[in-house]
Order: C-alpha cells, then structure tokens, then sequence
C-alpha cells in the first residue's frame, strides 16, 4: 500500500496515466452505486447506457459531424487567442504608461461574465461559426495577455544585466533572456486559457448552432435524453484532460528549474 | 610600468539621482592605473561603491565625471575587451552548461560549431569536463560559480572584473575557487580586477589590494602584496600573510562598524 502510494507520486508517465485511471475509475464507480439509488432514469443513468447511447451516436455518424463542428470552432479560436493574447501582452509588457492605462480596463473586461453575453454576439454575429469564433476569443485570451505580461515582467534583472555585460542588443536580450523566461508563464495561461476556450464553445453552440457538442448537449437535454447529455459532458471533460495534461507537460519541459 | 596602462580610470565620480529622494553619491574621484596581466582586488566596507567602479569599468553604468581607458582607448559601454563574472545565478537556467559557456560567443554571432569548441576549452579549463550538458540547477554552487568564471573568459577578454564572485559559497568551496582561479590567472596571464569584502580572499590572490572608504566611495590606500608566486593554501597561515590582512581590516574596520549601524 505503502509502496503504491510511492508511485503514485512519481514523476513518471506510468505513474501519470496511473492517477489518471485511479481518478476516473472512482467517478466512475461512485456513478455506478449512484445509479442503484436513483432509480428515476431521467435525473441519473448508469455508466453503461452512456456508452451505448455514444456508440448509437458515434454508428450514426452525428458524434463525428459534431466533434468537426465544435474541434474546428474551438481550435482556431484558442489558436488566434493565444496568438493574440502573447502579441498584446507583449506590446503591455513594452509600455509602463500603455500597461498602467490598458490595464484597468482589461481586468474589468476580464472579470465580466462574458459568457452571459453570449446571445447578443449571436445577434451581432449570426449563428455559426463567427459567434462561437469571438466569443471563445473574448474568454481566452485574457488569462494568456496576463501571463504573457507578468513573466516578461518577472525577468531575472541579473541575467539582462550578464546578457548586456557580453555587449547583447535589444533584441538579443528579448530572444535569449527575457522571452525564455517568460514562456512557462506563457504556457501556464495557456493552460487556463484551453479551459475557458471550452466553456466558451459550449455556451456558444447553447445559443448558436445547428451542430456541435453544445448543441448535442443542450437538444438531448429538451428531449430528456439523459444518457447522450452525459456522453457528450464526458468528452468535452475529456477534451479538457488531455489539453490540460499536455500544457502541463509543457510547462514542466520548458522550465524544468522550477521544480527543485 | 611602461607605456599605456592596460586599465585606466581618471576622476570617475558617480552620484546616482533619484525621485523625491536626495541624490547618492557612490563615488569621488577615483583614479587608478592597472597593468597587462596584473591581479588588483578592491575592498571596503558595503556601500563603499566598489560594485558600481566594476560596473562603470564594464560599461554597464556611465560615469557621472571621469572616464576609463582600456589600452588608451576610452570606453563607453560593454565590450569584448572585458568580461565580467557575476556573483551568483548571473547563468541561463534553460541552457546547458557548455550553452551557458558559449553565451558570450554566440551573441557576438560566433558560429556555432567554433563557439561551442571554444567553450568546451574553457569548460576543461574550469573542471567541468563531464558536466557539459547538465542545466545549472543540478550543479553546486561551486560548480556554477565555474562556468560564470568559464564563460567570461571563453571571449577572451583582455580584462577579467569579478563581482565578489565566491561571496555565495561556504568557506571551504571558497578556498578551493581561489585556487583554481589563481591557476587559471596563471595560465591565462589576463588582467583581473576582483571586487571582494573578504579580505585574506583579496591578499592571498592580488598584486595589490586598493581599499576604498565609504559614502562616497574613494580610494583611501592602495598596498602592494609581494607575497611569493604561486601561492598556496597554507600562505593564508604564514605570518606576514596574517599582518597584511589585520594591516587592511584596521584600514576599514571603522567604516565596516558604521555601516552597521546604518541603514542600507
């Protein structure tokens, strides 16, 4: 017990996709004796019923005309936020007075619920592509602006004191010392920023869309179809999971000094 | 002393200028004249700006008066002609160690491949054969201090400035460094100015140990160490050795008791 307890503090792939099924493998199980209670098929079905309802989807062929519709939606979008959000953090990292005045203005834009506009980008926007595409922008792209400013702030006033000391231009500090040292910062909001880009997409397709996860969601949910609402709730969680794990790694890739 | 001095410092004077805060001024006229391949260390008491001299003499921070000459030729900002090692942690923590020694190469644009032999020379010369490829938070504190060491000089520089470059490690790490720097100073024949509080540090490697008074920073004395070279460990016990040092520590004592009691 002991000993498995060991690994699973490791720092391994092993012991990684180990916590992985430990953790999904008790929902599950918590979910299974659930379903024994809850006896009312609408409010809770077992894990089992998910699956064959997604099998049903996935033999139908709609699973797969909703994931190209919410995949290409959202990945673009967090492509372009980030994107974006590196370039204006940037340009705020470069200016005091530009941060000083951008700034207010920023963290009260990133502090409003922008999801709940949701129906008027619809509006403005139309349903399809172009809502989904600008509202998980607005929702992305502020934890990445943040970070982006903040670790090429944080920059080790040393290493751009050594890099100038060997006679470094500008620009040779910006590409070997301070943008270095701002990228596991960058990728932390990046990180933050593919969760947020999720809900957004979910929401947009609530409101805007005749395809996607979203709108499998919310079209099961009006036909009381329990089972696909689930289905279609593990992916997205799924989706998140894996981007998550794989800014992580990144993450710890890029700055392996952080963690001793 | 024949000819041009290979470090010449006249009447460098620097006050710092702050907002809503009276002006500091760091330093008053200091005037100092170092030859080709000579060991010169300063000491004084902190806040006496021998941190800031180093940094005007890299040319990191101009001088408010005065100028400094580098083989006659007056400088005003970093160059290849001198190299500065750091105190501590001054290394890239995403580069490799033989990367970190070829950083000074690479941004004056050397190729790759003869930057990276290059480095590997000075990677030898510092001990750290075997550690090339190991990132800077898996070495020591000694270790690291070598590659700040082995990357200064991997430009080759005709001037070494280091930045009380031991201060960070533990006495008996120190004591080795000195020595490995006394033998790479002895190979290499460059001229150092070495910026220490360590006193017995600044007697046991220098030709001569200039002591600076504090606020403002000026020179009070120079003293002239003619101890026999190569110099090992076991001088730090001989009898004269001790004078030089107990001679200096009289020189700042005063000061170093002040700034005690002073804010920084």
């Amino acid at each position: 017990m002991r000993k498995f307890y060991e690994f699973l503090e490791e720092d391994t792939r092993a012991a990684a996709v180990a916590r992985v099924t430990l953790s999904a493998g008790s929902v599950l199980l918590v979910w299974q004796i659930l379903s024994f209670f809850v006896k009312d098929r609408l409010l809770l079905v077992p894990p089992a019923d998910v699956v064959v309802a997604m099998v049903h989807e996935a033999q139908q062929g709609t699973m797969w005309d909703n994931a190209v519709a919410t995949v290409t939606a959202v990945g673009t979008s967090f492509l372009v936020s980030v994107l974006l959000g590196i370039a204006i953090g940037l340009t705020l990292a470069s200016s005091r007075a530009l941060s000083l005045t951008a700034g207010p203005l920023l963290s009260a834009l990133n502090s409003v619920p922008i999801i709940a506009l949701a129906p008027l980008f619809i509006a403005w926007l139309g349903l399809g592509f172009a809502s989904k595409f600008v509202l998980v922008l607005l929702v992305a792209v502020f934890p990445v602006v943040v970070t982006t400013e903040v670790g090429l702030r944080a920059t080790d006033k040393q290493l751009v004191e050594a890099a100038n000391s060997f006679n470094a231009t500008s620009w040779q500090v910006f590409t070997t010392v301070t943008f270095p040292f701002a990228l596991p910062f960058i990728v932390s909001g990046v990180r933050v920023a593919w969760a947020r880009a999720l809900v957004g997409i979910v929401v947009a397709e609530f409101f805007g869309s005749f395809a996607g996860f979203g709108f499998a969601i919310m079209s099961a949910s009006q036909t009381f179809d329990t089972a696909r609402v689930l289905g279609y709730v593990l992916l997205l969680g799924a989706m998140g999971l894996f981007g998550g794990l794989l800014f992580e790694t990144l993450e710890r890739r890029l700055a392996p000094w952080r963690q001793e | 002393m024949s000819g041009v001095a290979r470090l010449k410092i006249e009447g460098v004077s620097k006050t710092f200028m702050r907002k809503n805060k009276p002006s500091v001024e760091a330093l008053r006229d200091i005037n100092l004249s170092i030859a080709e391949g000579e060991f010169v260390a300063i000491v004084g008491a902190s806040g006496s700006g021998k941190s800031t001299l180093l940094r005007i003499i890299d040319g990191l921070l101009a001088p408010s008066k005065g100028n400094v000459q580098v083989d006659g030729t007056r400088i005003d900002r970093p160059g290849r002609d001198r190299a500065m090692v750091f105190q501590q942690d001054a290394l890239l923590p995403w580069k490799t160690v033989i990367e970190n020694v070829a950083y000074g190469l690479s941004l004056a644009k050397v190729e790759k491949a003869k930057a990276l032999n290059t480095a590997q020379r000075f990677v030898d010369m510092a001990g750290l054969r075997g550690f090339e490829h190991h990132y800077p938070h898996q070495l020591s504190g000694g270790m690291r201090q070598r590659v700040n060491v082995a990357r200064a000089l991997a430009v080759d520089p005709k001037i070494l400035l280091l930045d009380e470059p031991f201060a960070a490690l533990d006495a008996q790490t120190r004591e080795i460094m000195q020595t490995e720097l006394l033998g790479i100073w002895q190979e290499t024949r460059k001229t150092v100015v070495l910026i220490t509080h360590q006193i017995d540090e600044a007697v046991f490697l220098s030709d001569r140990v200039i002591v600076f008074s504090a606020r403002p920073g000026c020179v009070r004395q120079e003293v002239p160490i003619a101890l026999p070279r190569p110099r090992a460990l076991d001088l730090k016990r001989q009898p004269e050795f001790v004078g030089l040092v107990d001679q200096i520590w009289k020189m700042i004592e005063a000061e170093v008791r002040a700034s005690l009691v002073q804010s920084a």
